[in-house]
């Protein structure tokens, strides 16, 4: 089995070094792109050649580079030579994979622990960095970035499931559960850090910031899809109403104030829209809160009491300033719009911690309790109206806030942002990531804006296969991707 | 007196065609309760059949009378084929699945076959003309004119209803289904098969829709991807104020639906830019305080 092993590896990656030669060195040939794929081919070669159980992984990560690499270059309208190989390749590892379970890692003791954890958050830091900047930020200079991007991607998949196959990813969760606020705290300090990575630009700060905010309001979307089972699909029209709430005081008050008053703007309309769930479940309750989301977009784009600017949208929105300190501006080594990703990342790790707290608190098993079934909850004694406006006003709530950063952080605010493709997004985030777990809504977040930012070429495509994915994760993983 | 009137007539129209999607959604829901969100879209895929025939594969200077028959064929036919198969491969598999997956799932089909036609149909990423396949001019009856496409959708949108509810009353199927919507269980013990009826009642709503979206387009005269998604709301507002389950009821929702919009638009504040927003305003209190509808019996608890 090993040497069946070796044998496609050695097809793979022996031709895999010259694998542009022919076929793709006259489309490819930027010099850094040499140490791209090509180097991720051939670390995965050495994976599956050392590591038995890293074989089936590998494969998957080679095929997916492979799978790539010809769909770019038959876009291109070029015959792909390396790519069929290195396709047989990945397809002929994943062949003989081992299909033991993963082994039991047993937890060490808390210093080691502690050691362990500090090493993978930086590590992960280090991959979300390397992540977003793979592939460079312009088209102009290099047109092929969405497939560099693409083939890291597989690398990244590829790893991650070699780890899993040695149980590590099991091993560094319980880790992680165990010593929870040290791990939490690690990993806020390493969130902190991104910005002294080559991720450090302003570019990348600027979208870094902005998948922050779309991450803190799909975690407040699963407290009230997720924890409570409460389908609602005009969400985003909670962010609009903190976005333009903090808009319309932008010039007025600072922002702190701008963004309690867009909160709590957004809580009480929570409330207005909560109130139907204790007459109306289930289906009929998604389509009330799309009904408001309807409602409150048409609003907005006819400029309802000249708040919302309509069509015009609301113009400069002065950035954030506090302490004398503009935070669209450098700091010290900083790039600019560091200052704003610190923001989102303090957000959205506030909202993780609401998230848990919540969960293991009285009012989530209310939640979970009504999710499961709502009469048998009420008989139980569960106070099932208060438990339901609640989940309502703290995701509205969550919402509300992300919208004031989102309106300072952007400068401008116009109904489009909120329209119903926006809501679905956000549904497809916490649907992928997994209703009601705590990274889920992260991993959703990042994964479905950074993609759009990442493939230009596909973004026709992007709501596509958003609703592709809606209905294959219902179909196959319907307790999302994250969550084992 | 006669802009009432005039805005009476442009109601009653919307509310035959709405009205046609409607009997798709109180349908399914009375058969086996799921919001077929993706019903809307049936309609516009039937639409964008119909003009892919009339455009692409008719002649030039063909006669709308045989045009007209040609094109329903083509819309139900695509309506028919989306809807089955959307049944088969996203809704038949989920059945005992988390109670949100088929509303979650509904709504993924909905907006892939939204992009699917806006993204592959040529030209469909802006309105397209749809062809006037009917007889041009209008029925002018004092001072209120009806295009006599719209006199053609009033005709057949409630015979296609009356129809349905003989079928529905009457036929060997039509018992199956109501047996169905009763008791599936016990239906399932006097030899109907669940499955099948299922498939039929998606069936018959899909070629409502089809026939409804030809009526649209030529009333209308222009077709985009977005009329399923927002007359399929129309619909389900129409269906639920009629009371879901009913084909009478959803046709009497769906005529006050068209008045609702088109009188709000002429006389209630903020005019034709929140016509929709007041059948949204009017779907929420129904669902709020008369979820059983106009002809619905009330129901106890519902998941």
């Amino acid at each position: 089995m090993l040497v069946g092993a070796l044998l496609p590896w050695a097809s793979t990656v022996l031709p895999g070094g010259a694998y542009p030669d022919r076929a793709t060195l006259q489309f490819f040939d930027a010099p850094h792109l040499v140490s791209g794929f090509r180097l991720h081919l051939v670390l995965l070669g050495v994976l599956a050649a050392l590591l038995s159980r890293a074989r089936k992984p590998a494969g998957i990560g080679v095929a997916v580079i492979a799978l790539v690499h010809m769909g770019f270059l038959i876009g291109l309208g070029a015959p792909s030579i390396g790519g069929p190989v290195a396709l047989a390749g990945g397809l002929l590892l994943m062949w003989p994979g081992l299909t033991a379970p993963a082994p039991e890692l047993k937890p060490p003791g808390p210093a080691v622990a502690r050691l362990v954890l500090l090493v993978a958050f930086a590590a992960l830091v280090w991959l979300v960095s390397e992540t977003l900047t793979a592939g460079g930020q312009s088209r102009a200079t290099n047109p092929y970035g969405g497939a560099e991007f693409l083939a890291f991607c597989g690398l990244v998949l590829a790893l991650a499931c070699a780890l899993s196959a040695y149980g590590v990813l099991a091993w560094l969760a319980a880790l992680t559960d165990r010593h929870r606020f040290f791990a939490f705290s690690v990993m806020l300090v390493c969130a902190l850090a991104l910005p002294f990575t080559d991720a450090g630009t302003g570019y990348w700060m600027t979208v870094a910031s902005t998948i922050g905010v779309y991450a803190a309001t799909a975690i407040g979307l699963n407290i009230v899809v997720g924890l409570a089972g409460l389908l609602d699909l005009g969400y985003v029209a909670f962010l609009g109403i903190g976005a333009f709430t903090a808009a319309n005081l932008a010039h007025v008050v600072p922002f702190p104030v701008a963004a309690l008053a867009g909160t709590a703007t957004a809580g009480i309309l929570g409330i207005v829209v909560g109130a139907p769930t204790l007459r109306v479940r289930g289906d009929y309750l998604a389509i009330v809160t799309l009904a408001f989301g309807e409602i409150f977009f048409r609003a907005a784009q006819n400029n309802i009491g000249g708040l919302t600017g309509g069509a015009n949208s609301i113009p400069g929105i002065p950035p954030i300033s506090m302490f004398g300190h503009a935070f669209d501006k450098p700091l010290g080594v900083l790039p600019a719009g560091s200052l704003y990703y610190a923001v989102t990342v303090v957000m959205v790790a506030v909202a993780m911690v609401m998230l848990v707290n919540l969960r293991h608190s009285r009012t989530g098993r209310a939640w979970a309790a009504i999710r499961e079934d709502e009469d048998v909850a009420r008989a139980m004694g569960v106070r099932t109206g208060r438990a339901k406006i609640l989940a309502f006003l703290v995701g509205s709530m969550m919402a509300g806030l992300a919208g004031a950063v989102f309106a300072h952080k952007l400068g401008t605010v116009g109904y489009e942002s909120f329209d119903f493709s926006e809501s679905v997004t956000l549904l497809a985030a916490v649907v992928l990531g997994g209703m009601g777990t705590v990274p889920g809504a992260v991993v959703g977040a990042s994964l479905l804006f950074v993609l759009p930012e990442k493939l230009r070429e596909f973004s026709d495509y992007r709501l596509m296969l958003f609703g592709l994915a809606l209905i294959l994760i219902m179909r196959f993983r319907p307790r999302g991707l994250v969550s084992s | 007196m006669a802009v009432l009137a005039q805005q009476i007539v442009n109601g009653l129209v919307l509310g035959a065609l709405i009205g046609l999607i409607a009997l798709g959604y109180t349908m399914v829901y009375g058969i086996i309760q799921l919001i077929n969100f993706a019903h809307g879209e049936v309609f516009m895929v039937g639409a964008f059949g119909a003009h892919f025939l009339a455009r692409y594969v008719l002649p030039e200077d063909v006669r709308w009378y045989v045009a007209l028959p040609a094109m329903c064929l083509a819309a139900v036919a695509v309506s028919i084929g989306v809807a089955v198969a959307m049944e088969r491969l996203a809704y038949r598999p989920l059945i005992g699945a988390h109670r949100l997956a088929p509303l979650i799932t509904a709504l993924g089909v909905s907006i892939l076959l939204q992009e699917v036609v806006r993204v592959f149909y040529p030209g469909a990423t802006a309105p397209l003309a749809f062809p006037r396949m009917f007889v041009e001019g209008h029925l002018a009856i004092g001072p209120v004119t009806i295009l006599w496409t719209g006199v053609l959708a009033l005709a057949v949108a409630p015979l296609l209803a009356a129809a349905l509810h003989i079928y529905v009353e009457r036929s060997r199927l039509g018992r199956a289904m109501r047996a169905t919507a009763q008791d599936p269980d016990t239906a399932r013990l006097m030899g109907i098969s669940p499955n099948r009826v299922t498939l039929a009642t998606f069936v018959i709503g899909a070629g409502l829709a089809g026939v409804g979206a030809v009526l649209y387009g030529i009333h209308y005269t222009q077709i985009d991807t977005a009329i399923g998604f927002q007359n399929g709301i129309f619909a389900f507002t129409a269906a639920v104020l009629g009371g879901i389950g009913s084909i009478r009821g959803a046709m009497l929702g769906a005529f006050c639906i068209g008045l609702v919009k088109s009188l709000a638009g002429q006389y209630v504040w903020g005019g034709v830019q929140y016509d929709y927003v007041w059948v949204f305003v009017l779907l929420i209190l129904v669902l709020m305080f008369r979820p059983q509808g106009f002809l619905g019996r009330p129901e106890g608890m519902r998941a």
